[in-house]
């Protein structure tokens, strides 16, 4: 096996038993909830901006895109349907799910990765607190937390950006757009999709905690930890997402 | 033969204080194929200040790190207040670790916390039969013993150099530990706030009787501090004895730490 191969093993090992870790140590006391509404507010509502702006634009981009392909094959009036659809399923959290890879990932990546170098989780292990339930445990859980409502925030702002779009191009109330949008969409549209942002939440708070937690090589570590946390997050996204899709298959929501 | 005669009167120095509380023998701990500490022994005795002297990456920090659990060390024995740490479980180890203060070289300050949390954040989860009035009495007590009460909701990233070092000796203070493990105190302070240090290091030993161990390279600081000091060299206790006593050697090895 080559050594590139055996370091991926490896590494796919380590971060496995460092979730297996969260998941066996996360129901047991001392819960550290001051911390994860911290995190909460450091990772969703500081996020929220960068989301919203972003699903606005995409909302926005992709109406206007779609919109003269529609028009050329007379089916203008199935816009609201697909764009919803569309966004509800798979744009959305998918799109939510990345720029969280890129902003929560790289942030806990590096915050994590610079405490480990500074000396400042040693100095928490040594205070007598489990480092790894106060830092890792608290953040995860916040991720799981937030992702999911950072994604339908954006469904929801990009809608509005999409209505935006058709309320452009020609007379259409806010009323008719979000009825015809809605009576396209079912429960096993909107549950599986929103049911796989909290996977994407677990990736990204795992794999960012994980990278900083295992930092190494000081200042040059923290970079690299930043930086493989956002590589390897944004990619576990794309392998739940089809995963997802796999199993939402396989159950009939198809 | 000098080493043994050095240990002989060292014996002697330190019989003046109480019992052991911190005993290591033949400790042994290796990287890969670098074997940092060989066949290390160390008796620190209740109330005693012992300096340990060595080059940069002899292993000074990865003794102090065996002695609070931080690292796992191969071989020998270490105990620390009677218990060995090898043998502890999670929950008995953090109960031993409430006894010892640790001043990192660093500081190792929480960067998102205030003065105040930092010194707060061992206490809420040792002292949890505490008050929050007895939990602020007890912090400003801590942090006007160090001169920093007026820092007291500053951010790390606030703070000089040498008041990260007084806020870390706070924080290792505040749970009254029996001893205290410095992980080079003034490195990288200017020779008068070193001093400063090292004389609120004594300060606080006198004030709660504590035990140290001191890694230092700074003469002053182990002039100062030291009742007795300790060289390390390629893995192994090589000498023992004052201050005074390990100055006046002839062994080149010894003598070149205090040119």
């Amino acid at each position: 096996m080559s050594p590139a191969l055996k370091e991926f093993f490896n590494e796919a090992g380590e971060t496995a038993h460092f979730g297996w870790r969260f998941l066996k140590e996360v129901w047991f006391p001392p819960y550290e909830f001051k911390e994860v509404a911290r995190q909460c507010y450091e990772i969703g509502y500081k996020s929220l901006t960068l989301v919203g702006v972003t699903a606005f634009i995409i909302g926005l981009v992709f109406t206007l895109q779609s919109r003269p392909t529609l028009v050329e094959f007379g089916a203008e009036s199935w816009l609201p349907y697909m764009v919803g659809l569309s966004i509800i399923r798979e744009i959305g959290p998918v799109i939510t799910g990345l720029i969280c890879a890129g902003k929560i990932g790289s942030s806990i990546g590096a915050e994590l990765g610079s405490m480990k170098v500074t000396e400042q989780i040693d100095a928490m292990e040594v205070s007598g607190t489990n480092p790894f339930r106060f830092i890792v445990a608290s953040r995860i859980i916040a991720c799981i937390l937030m992702v999911p409502i950072l994604t339908i925030m954006g469904d929801a702002i990009s809608l509005f950006g999409s209505f935006l779009a058709v309320k452009i191009a020609g007379p259409i109330t806010w009323t008719l757009y979000f009825d015809k949008v809605f009576s396209s969409l079912q429960y096993s549209d909107f549950i599986p999709a929103f049911i796989k942002t909290f996977f994407f939440g677990f990736a990204i708070g795992l794999v960012g905690c994980y990278k900083g937690y295992h930092s190494k090589k000081g200042t040059e570590g923290v970079g690299r930890s930043a930086n493989s946390a956002v590589v390897v997050s944004s990619l576990l996204i794309f392998v739940i997402d089809l995963i997802a899709v796999q199993v939402t298959q396989f159950f009939g929501f198809v | 033969m000098e080493t043994e005669k050095i240990q002989d009167n060292s014996s002697t120095a330190t019989s003046t204080y109480g019992e052991p509380i911190i005993e290591v023998k033949h400790l042994q701990i290796a990287f890969g194929n670098n074997q940092v500490l060989r066949d290390y022994n160390l008796t620190v005795r209740k109330g005693e200040n012992v300096v340990v002297l060595g080059k940069s990456g002899c292993g000074k920090s990865v003794l102090i790190k065996c002695i609070v659990g931080l690292l796992n060390y191969d071989g020998g024995e270490l105990k620390v207040l009677g218990e060995e740490i090898s043998s502890l479980e999670q929950q008995p180890l953090d109960i031993l670790r409430a006894k010892i203060g640790f001043v990192f070289q660093s500081s190792a300050l929480y960067d998102s916390m205030t003065v105040r949390e930092n010194l707060e954040f061992a206490l809420r989860r040792h002292g949890k039969h505490k008050s929050k009035d007895e939990i602020d009495e007890l912090v400003n007590e801590t942090l006007e013993n160090v001169g920093l009460i007026h820092a007291i909701d500053q951010m790390p990233a606030e703070l000089s150099g040498g008041m990260k070092k007084r806020i870390g000796l706070a924080r290792a203070l505040i749970l009254h530990p029996e001893i205290m493990l410095y992980d080079e105190p003034t490195t990288g302070l200017d020779p008068i706030t070193s001093r400063e240090i090292s004389n609120l290091m004594l300060d606080m030993q006198r004030k709660y009787h504590t035990s140290s161990i001191i890694i230092t390279h700074d003469m002053h600081c182990a002039r100062l501090t030291a009742n007795r000091m300790t060289v390390m060299i390629d893995g192994i206790c090589y000498a023992d004895g004052t201050y005074d006593e390990l100055s006046s050697l002839p062994d080149p090895k010894i003598h070149a730490f205090f040119e």
